[in-house]
């Protein structure tokens, strides 16, 4: 009997625990609008990004003091996308993060495509960003071919978003990497910035030092697919760019080089041509010919059977084989990232292979990035061996390449326990530390403790934002974004969340673009009275710890 | 006869009203089963194409028949995150699963029938008094975290064993058989097996000891006794044979619910396993493969349920503590 | 297990009586009570009980801190601080949360899903058990039919795909228990109604006029409620140990402070690399000492529902 009924007070008292979120608004006593809804700060689940989440609860508690009530619920990451990406008017906050990669070594990527207008309805701009005069400054850059001139223009342009903060930029990560010094001699391993040594170069580069000759790299998530026309995960992309060649690539100093093109030269403004370089094999023991290369540059405007490079192939007016190595490429109008973004962007796919895929997908509503070749064939200076999903994938040295690896086998595990990722790097289980979302304070203490494990850290091209649907009430109101992102304490999410190991972020910009990043920016640190005293300056009033709209203005919809 | 005809009716039955609530659930609860597969940079023709494609646009009673009818046919739909037949996508893992579960089920019998046979002859001593609570601990333990514990002392700390995968990076052989014989594999299987086994060895321990117990009152052990038999003759020639069988048919119903159970053991030990792919595709929201893995698992858990249902008729069965599941 | 069978509890079989509606019903309470203390094991796994229950119901009085609130220190976040230090007993979390009070805190959120669960699950598995063993017939096919369905349905997966559609919540697991875990007590009962419907005193009651419900609920149902309480206490473990699982997996609600998010949390935030063992441990002990009681003190109803057993 006692027992019973002290399980049912037990029951009946701990329901107030699930109710933290759920006060009723207190009646406004004052002049003032209605008060502001609840609200949810989406975030990737912790697992996938555990400092992101880790900033998103601290963003919580900062703006639970200017009056808010925010949650924060941990989603993966389709789930993530669905909401934010396909519902855009249906969320209120959320995280989000643009990672980098070799081609957003020009800003004009993430600069134009999150902003400009253009993008608000199913680009990139899902926050519903819209302001003319940074449209512009985002159009002129883009075609702004003189170095300095597109500098200033960018400089501009950041300055307008430092006003307007559509978005509460965080910081750049500063991504750790590691590899066992035993294995791979040091200076054969390239940094290159804005993206560690997880680069091409170090792949080609890397001496082995010993009789272990395979490089063994690890991925937190699954690879997707394993294909020349689709842009798909982060980890994905690592790999296709190892199997399929690319007329130019980004060098270690972030410039696009000659790479399958022996060289490339301007006519006008518009108009390039490029020199393939000679006696280059697919690897099935095809020769690459300029009718490749064609190929690859017109395929993405074949129907829309490659709708994710078309954009980099937009500004293309023409692509023909003028000699049997040379290619002219004429170009709608001026474009100052074409080398980068389109030259150094688009894989050299084999014509003989994907023609007769392509004419097939045609008649049938799927497009290219349906098709999984089992045996993917490119040029480049890997070739594939196998793919074994929850696994690995193994790429093996094409010793026929023009600048082939020093190691033989590049393999990639599939590891989504960080912990156990750790271990596998002191046991020699991987040698190449590729993807670590842990804490790098534990990552140097494994080193110190192991004796041959290199960290090298470099600030990340792309960032971690916090951000918020301008479609929405009161997200629409510049005064409300500035003291959102004032009441961040950016010094604590580089220290508590990213261990100290981030830069303070205000600008799409990454610091790590040294040229294009606009200093100016860089003042951005919140105090929470400068916050409040912005929002009250606004009209915006706490009554019973609640905040509440500006007077006259009513809430029109609904919390969580 | 009739009764195992009877039973494979009704294990169809039970088949197929699993993957009736399986697509009501996957075509009724999602918004858009396609939101994983549709890109952000698609028209709204092509979202509209892919509708029609995976015959999307047609009424739900006619996708429910075609649905029926392809998984007649061995036909699961092609998984979106992989782009490939979920059938291929499923088979790649299938064996991994089972033998990191056979290979648990083997050392969890192993152990706890003969445990199980000893704490029944030590009944009423201090062996049983630790005994009995520390086994049904093993049983109360979270397995993913009886897994990380094991995972820190035998991996990370001591480093006998690998902290992942089923086979070393880039590892190289003939055939699956060459690959499950392999020492390299058998060193990867260690520590998963283990961590499960130490979860699975509750039931055939407390079930032996309980059927022991029974057994020991009957009328051949207490003759036994009287022609004068020390009490481990007894209980090694008479008793525990006997006991044995019914603990057996178990093993059958144990491979069923193992299945489905060691998702976490999986997840822990990053092992390609079924379990994982399940929990990744419902991560990623690639529905035909989750639908597929679930599909899978259940149709091990029911025919396994069928295998040790006719056993169970034709060997006595005993109910027992901790198997309500 | 020193109990003896002298000592026949109220419930065993055969001794169903015909008594007043009161007194079978206290009986019926009083046993639940009762069984429990004939056996050292069940005594233990009651005290262990009580004691989450007190921790549960004071936890805001136990626990130092809010086990959500990120902590300062002198204007630096307080995390990862070593056990014993101030008053944190068990030192804070990698985002300067309090372990101890999450400890406390997550009492709740273990016995909220447990006893719910077993509720529900028991309840809904006696009525249909109930049900289907009094009326038989039709009745008695269909839901057993739907029992093998709901047996046939791998739970873990299950309330993985369940993830899969709803949001991240606790009451998933409840529901998910609710849906597959109840045939197990429905199939027990049902047999067990099935004797006691034959028995002398249903008879009388028929012949006097009581009606069907009268006789389901206030002569079988009170014979079988052991059962069902049987069934319950082996629930509770099971949805706790579910829901850390789910939580593992990345399928929980980190709103919520629970054991298994405590446990994800320290997982994630590789406590084990960091030696941060005050924190890895105790929530995993909590499940095991709860979970444990729960088949304590199924036990000790088996050894008297199933004297067979026994010896």
């Amino acid at each position: 009997m006692i027992r019973k009924k002290a399980l049912l007070t037990a029951l009946a008292l701990s329901g107030s625990a699930f109710a933290f979120a759920a006060l009723p608004a207190a009646t406004p006593a004052l002049a003032a609008g209605d008060a502001i809804r609840d609200l949810t700060l989406i975030a990737r689940d912790q697992g996938a990004n555990p400092q992101a989440f880790q900033a998103a609860q601290l963003i919580a508690q900062a703006w639970g003091k200017l009056g808010l009530n925010v949650s924060v619920r941990g989603l993966p990451r389709l789930q993530q996308s669905e909401l934010v990406w396909y519902n855009r008017d249906k969320w209120d906050m959320t995280m989000w993060q643009m990672v980098g990669r070799p081609e957003r070594s020009d800003p004009d990527e993430l600069v134009y495509n999150l902003f400009h207008s253009s993008t608000a309805e199913s680009g990139y701009n899902f926050i519903g960003y819209k302001s003319e005069e940074f449209n512009k400054l985002a159009e002129a850059q883009r075609v702004e071919t003189d170095k300095e001139k597109r500098r200033e223009l960018l400089r501009q342009a950041q300055a307008v978003l430092d006003r307007d903060q559509p978005n509460m930029f965080l910081v750049y990560p500063k991504r750790s990497f590691a590899f066992d010094n035993a294995v791979f001699a040091e200076d054969s391993v390239v940094e290159q910035p804005g993206l560690g040594i997880k680069n091409i170069w170090s792949y080609l580069g890397a001496q082995p030092l010993g009789d272990q000759k395979d490089m063994i790299l690890n991925s937190t998530d699954p690879l997707n697919a394993i294909n020349p026309l689709y842009i798909s995960g982060a980890t994905d992309s690592w790999v296709t760019e190892l199997i399929w060649d690319r007329l130019l690539r980004i060098s270690p100093e972030g410039l696009a080089e000659p790479w399958a093109a022996e060289s490339f030269e301007w006519i006008d403004q518009t108009t390039i041509d490029v020199v393939l370089r000679e006696g280059m094999m697919w690897h099935d023991g095809n020769p690459v010919t300029v009718e490749d290369v064609v190929f690859s540059f017109e395929v993405p405007n074949v129907g829309d059977e490659v709708p994710m490079y078309q954009p980099f192939v937009k500004n293309i007016e023409s692509v023909e084989a003028t000699g049997d190595r040379t290619v002219r490429f004429k170009l709608k109008g001026p474009s100052a990232s074409f080398l980068t973004s389109s030259l150094a962007k688009v894989n050299l796919t084999p014509k003989h292979v994907w023609e007769a895929v392509i004419d097939d997908l045609a008649n049938r509503p799927e497009n290219a990035e349906s098709h999984q070749e089992d045996l993917p064939i490119g040029s480049g200076p890997f070739k594939f061996v196998r793919w074994k999903q929850q696994e690995e994938v193994v790429l093996e040295k094409n010793a026929d390449h023009f600048s082939p690896p020093n190691i033989d086998r590049w393999i990639i595990r599939i590891v989504s326990n960080t912990e156990a990722t750790v271990s596998m790097l002191r046991s020699g289980e991987i040698n190449f530390l590729s993807d670590y979302n842990g804490d790098p304070e534990v990552l140097a203490d494994v080193a110190d403790k192991d004796g041959d494990i290199a960290i090298v850290s470099s600030t990340d091209i792309g960032f971690q934002y916090a951000t918020v649907n301008h479609r929405r009430p009161p997200f629409d109101d510049v005064a409300m974004r500035r003291a959102l992102s004032l009441a961040i304490d950016r010094n604590l999410m580089v220290a508590a969340a990213w261990n100290g190991s981030a830069e303070i972020a205000n600008s799409p910009v990454s610091t790590a673009l040294s040229y294009w990043h606009s200093d100016d920016t860089d003042a951005i640190s919140g105090s929470l009275e400068e916050a409040q005293q912005i929002l009250k300056d606004a009209g915006y009033e706490v009554i019973d710890g609640r905040l509440h709209y500006p007077d006259g203005i009513k809430e029109t919809l609904e919390g969580p | 006869m009739v009764r195992v005809v009877n039973r494979l009716l009704h294990m169809l039955f039970v088949l197929w009203a699993v993957a009736t609530i399986m697509f009501f659930m996957f075509r009724l609860m999602t918004g858009n089963p396609l939101a994983a597969y549709i890109d952000t940079n698609f028209t709204l023709e092509q979202q509209e194409a892919l509708l029609v494609q995976f015959g999307l646009d047609k009424p739900l009673w006619q996708q429910y028949f075609i649905y029926i009818g392809n998984l007649l046919q061995g036909e699961l739909g092609q998984s979106f995150f992989y782009r490939k037949p979920v059938g291929e996508v499923l088979m790649n893992a299938f064996p991994n699963t089972i033998v990191l579960t056979m290979g648990a089920l083997v050392v969890a019998y192993l152990f706890g029938i003969p445990v199980g046979a000893y704490l029944a002859w030590k009944r009423g001593t201090w062996i049983e008094g630790v005994g009995i609570p520390t086994v049904l601990a093993t049983r109360a333990a979270p397995e993913f975290w009886l897994g990380m514990i094991l995972l820190a002392v035998f991996a990370f700390n001591l480093g006998w064993f690998p902290s992942g995968g089923a086979n070393t990076a880039g590892a190289e052989f003939n055939s699956e058989f060459a690959r499950f014989t392999s020492v390299d594999f058998l060193w990867h299987l260690v520590l998963p097996a283990l961590s499960l086994a130490l979860y699975l060895q509750g039931l055939p321990l407390l079930l032996m000891r309980s059927n022991m117990l029974e057994v020991m009152q009957e009328e051949f052990v207490t003759m036994a006794r009287m022609k004068g038999l020390s009490e481990w003759a007894i209980i090694m020639r008479h008793a525990a044979r006997n006991a044995l069988l019914p603990v057996v048919t178990t093993f059958a119903l144990s491979i069923g619910l193992s299945v489905g159970g060691n998702v976490v053991v999986e997840t822990v030990f990053s092992w390609p396993g079924l379990g994982r792919l399940l929990v990744g595709a419902v991560a990623s929201s690639d529905f035909p493969l989750a639908q597929g893995a679930f599909l899978l698992i259940t149709l091990v858990l029911v025919s396994m349920n069928f295998i040790a249902d006719l056993l169970y008729h034709v060997l006595d069965p005993r109910v027992s503590h901790g198997s309500n599941n | 297990m020193a109990a003896t069978t002298d000592a026949a509890p109220a419930l065993g079989p055969g001794i169903y009586r015909r008594k007043t509606k009161t007194q079978r019903v206290l009986n019926a309470l009083n046993g639940m009570v009762a069984v429990p203390m004939r056996d050292p094991f069940a005594l233990v796994g009651l005290a262990i009980y009580v004691v989450f229950v007190l921790v549960a119901i004071f936890a805001p009085q136990i626990a130092p801190y809010d086990p959500l609130e990120i902590l300062f220190a002198d204007g630096k976040l307080a995390s990862n601080i070593p056990p014993l230090t101030d008053d944190h007993v068990l030192g804070t979390t990698n985002l300067g949360r309090d372990i101890y009070s999450q400890l406390v805190f997550g009492t709740r959120s273990a016995l909220i899903i447990g006893l719910s669960a077993a509720f529900i699950v028991a309840a809904l598995g006696t009525l249909v058990g109930l049900l289907a063993g009094y009326f038989g017939g039709l009745i008695d096919t269909i839901m057993m039919r739907i029992a093998d369905v709901a047996l046939g349905i791998p739970f873990l997966p299950f309330v993985i795909v369940l993830a899969a559609f709803l949001d991240p919540s606790v009451w998933n697991i409840v529901l998910a228990m609710a849906l597959l875990l109840w045939p197990n007590t429905a199939r027990v009962v049902r047999s067990q109604v099935l004797t006691v419907r034959e028995r002398a005193f249903i008879d009388a009651a028929r012949v006097t006029g009581s009606s069907t419900s009268r006789i389901i609920f206030q002569h079988v149902a009170p014979n079988i409620l052991p059962l069902s309480f049987l069934y319950g206490s082996i629930a509770i473990g099971w949805a706790i140990l579910t829901e850390a699982s789910i939580s593992f997996l990345g399928f929980g609600d980190s709103n919520v402070v629970s054991w298994g998010v405590m446990l994800q949390d320290s997982f994630l935030s590789q406590a084990l690399s960091r030696g941060s063992y005050h924190w890895f441990l105790p929530p995993g002990i909590c499940i095991i000492l709860v979970v444990v009681a729960g088949f304590f003190i199924s036990r000790g109803y088996e050894e008297i529902l199933f004297p067979k057993l026994r010896d």
